[in-house]
């Protein structure tokens, strides 16, 4: 059974696998980060996504063209994040509710949407062309190469973009001023005031970058991923994320491996699956299993490095 | 013209009602006899449509079961009343249901899928002499209503026969020569299994040493879930043909079928090479087919015929029609003759009851659960 087991995982298509499912998590981890940074909770993540993810392929049927949709889906997540940032900030409504709120609308608000402007329901799988896919990169050299190239080459240009942004928020938190004000706010608002920082326009730009990436989340799912939108489209993907951004203990970095964890523990049981003896309920329970034991273990060596500074 | 007949049959229904209790002597008797005279009562019926029509599927069906039957002149019927399907529309269900009734104008009175029964079971007990007919329901037994299923275990059966037969026919471009198809299903649940119970039925009848590849998604709105699940099936396995049985999320395993490139799709329910987008249809060999049309016009055969199913449930198989496989486009041009004819052969004795294929539905015994495990390559 073993064998069965490690000749499926010792192969460049699990691999290739991992990097798929990461992918999308990712996204979503880095638009937490921002704003967990900025002192905001956005736990709208998976509504947004929903909803950028179906517009995304609007924009691109409208235009027969997936630039289009993946940039409106950009735009559509933005404009979600400044709306959730006007109900918490300027209405003074708890972030959380609002964060419910998109998640909510992103559940039967989008079905509306869809019958709206298409007439369908359901999905829009009678929508799609292969010009409104985003496209896959093949590396050139890499592809090439035995083993990694077919791991590494070859995924949709989103993946790429998704981990080229674990660098791009690192560098926005801690090497430009914006990325500065808005790690202040976070931790110190009054402080950050005190300065002459605005901490409201801050808290805004960092809802609106955080909506934007998970937006591009969302049209990976819908433009990629799977390559139509349904209802539910995005599957706890954005709550996934959150944990995701706790365990990387808010940093890009640490966002971006414990994404990849949770990758591998799906792609791993995706694999168990398909093999005699493992129930289809226990199997879907190991991604979160291995969260689970991730964030153990990392408590614990937390506590030993304090334990050891102490002394 | 249209309320004038209405008019008379409700009139002409009220009279033999009131002639039951000994009254009447009055003309309509003639008008009764004259519409018997075709073959049977004309039934004045309403479909409410709990989405819209133009869905491809069960609705679309539905709708043409009943026209059907109006252009045999064995109904009286319009068009489907359609209610819309969003979370928004769902608040006027059973407000338009409750109103259809209290009209006490038509002789039956459809609504479909499994948002239906909690409305229906509300109204259906305000209105104890309406008739109703749910389909693709099993929710609740009520008194007036007839709940219409089909054999999904017959149908996996055909589609079990198909995929084992197709799946060593190396002459098809992208089959390659092991034994082993896919399964793709939503959740490892009773109705779910009773699908595949028939698939790995029907498959091992064709071929005894074939490999099923089952895997669940847990989801049904998960697509690339179905998706991951069916190219590990594809890489890992050499899968080449797939049935999924999972919604939404069976989607992805077309998908991941076309990026491959090695693998073959076969979809559930309604003919989903009319819904999938052309790539996709062009590598969906066929559908297991629900037949909402066959099964509406089967009930009123069995009215007709005097036999009532009012507070049953009635579970249509092969045998009535209520099921089937798509046999045009991709089947008729791709599949090779001699599984063709084992399809055939397979469909004739599920019809005739020389196959009898069992049920996961209320299964203790939970065998198909080991017939999975022993099946997995």
């Amino acid at each position: 059974m073993f064998d069965q087991l490690i000749s499926m995982v010792f192969t460049t298509s699990f691999g290739y696998s991992i990097i798929r499912i990461t992918s999308p998590i990712l996204f979503a981890a880095l638009a937490a980060v921002v704003a967990e940074k900025a002192g905001v909770s956005n736990i709208g993540l998976e509504g947004i996504m929903g909803i950028s993810a179906l517009f995304g392929v609007l924009f691109a049927y409208w235009t027969n063209n997936w630039l289009v949709g993946a940039l409106g889906a950009l735009v559509v997540g933005a404009f979600l994040g400044l709306i959730m940032g006007f109900f918490a900030l300027k209405l003074k409504t708890d972030i959380i509710l609002a964060g419910i709120a998109v998640n909510l609308m992103g559940g039967g608000g989008t079905i509306f949407l869809l019958y709206l402007f298409t007439g369908l329901k359901g999905n829009t799988a009678s929508l799609t062309t292969p010009a409104m896919l985003t496209p896959r990169i093949n590396i050139p050299l890499i592809q090439d190469i035995p083993v990694l190239g077919p791991i590494f080459s070859g995924h949709s240009i989103l993946t790429y973009v998704a981990f080229l942004l674990v660098f791009v928020v690192w560098v926005l938190l801690y090497k430009t001023a914006t990325g500065l004000q808005i790690r202040a706010v976070g931790e110190n608002p009054n402080a950050a005031d005190s300065v002459g920082v605005s901490v409201l326009k801050i808290q805004y730009i960092a809802l609106a970058i955080s909506g934007a990436l998970s937006g591009l989340g969302g049209a990976y799912m819908s433009m990629y991923y799977s390559q139509s939108w349904n209802t539910g489209i995005i599957a706890g993907r954005g709550f996934i994320a959150l944990a995701a951004q706790a365990m990387g203990q808010g940093e890009p970095v640490g966002a971006m491996l414990s994404s990849l964890l949770f990758g591998f523990a799906s792609a791993l049981g995706n694999k168990m699956e398909g093999m005699p003896g493992f129930s289809s309920y226990l199997v879907a329970a190991i991604p979160y299993a291995v969260t689970i034991i991730g964030l153990v273990l990392y408590a614990a060596a937390t506590i030993k490095r304090i334990k050891k500074t102490r002394k | 013209m249209k309320k004038m007949l209405s008019l008379l049959l409700a009139s002409a229904l009220t009279v033999s009602m009131l002639a039951g209790c000994g009254g009447g002597n009055d003309a309509p008797a003639a008008d009764n006899a004259d519409s018997e005279g075709e073959g049977g009562k004309v039934y004045k019926v309403c479909n409410l449509v709990n989405g819209n029509l133009g869905d491809k599927s069960f609705f679309d069906s539905a709708e043409a079961g009943l026209q059907e039957l109006k252009a045999a002149g064995r109904i009286e019927y319009d068009k489907a009343i359609e209610m819309g399907g969003t979370t928004e529309d769902e608040v006027k269900w059973e407000g338009m249901l409750e109103e259809v009734s209290a009209s006490g104008e038509y002789d039956l009175i459809i609504v479909g899928t499994y948002q239906m029964p909690e409305y229906l079971k509300n109204v259906s007990e305000n209105y104890p002499d309406q008739k109703y007919l749910i389909y693709d329901d099993t929710t609740y037994v009520l008194p007036n209503v007839v709940n219409v299923n089909y054999k999904q275990n017959d149908l996996g059966y055909l589609v079990g026969t198909f995929a084992a037969a197709m799946t060593t026919e190396t002459g098809v471009e992208g089959i390659n020569e092991d034994a082993v198809v896919g399964f793709v299903g939503g959740v490892d649940s009773p109705v779910i299994n009773d699908f595949l119970y028939g698939f790995l039925l029907g498959a091992q009848a064709v071929n005894p040493d074939i490999k099923v590849d089952t895997r669940y998604t847990n989801s049904y709105v998960d697509p690339a879930k179905g998706k991951e699940l069916a190219e590990s099936m594809i890489n890992d396995n050499n899968c080449d043909i797939i049935w999924g049985v999972a919604g939404n999320s069976g989607n992805g395993a077309v998908e991941a079928a076309m990026e491959t490139g090695k693998a073959y799709f076969i979809g559930v329910d309604s003919d989903q090479e009319i819904t999938l987008p052309a790539e996709q249809a062009a590598i969906t060999l066929t559908s297991g087919l629900k037949n909402i049309d066959k099964s509406l016009v089967w009930i009123f055969d069995e009215w007709d015929a005097g036999r009532e199913h009012w507070g049953e449930h009635i579970l249509l198989g092969m045998k009535e029609n209520g099921i089937g496989i798509v046999t045009d486009k991709n089947y008729d041009k791709m599949v090779p003759d001699s599984v063709k004819e084992k399809v055939d052969a397979a469909i004739e004795a599920v019809a005739n009851g020389d196959v009898v294929v069992p049920t996961a539905i209320g299964d203790e015994s939970n065998a198909v659960v080991e017939l999975r495990e022993s099946m997995k390559p």
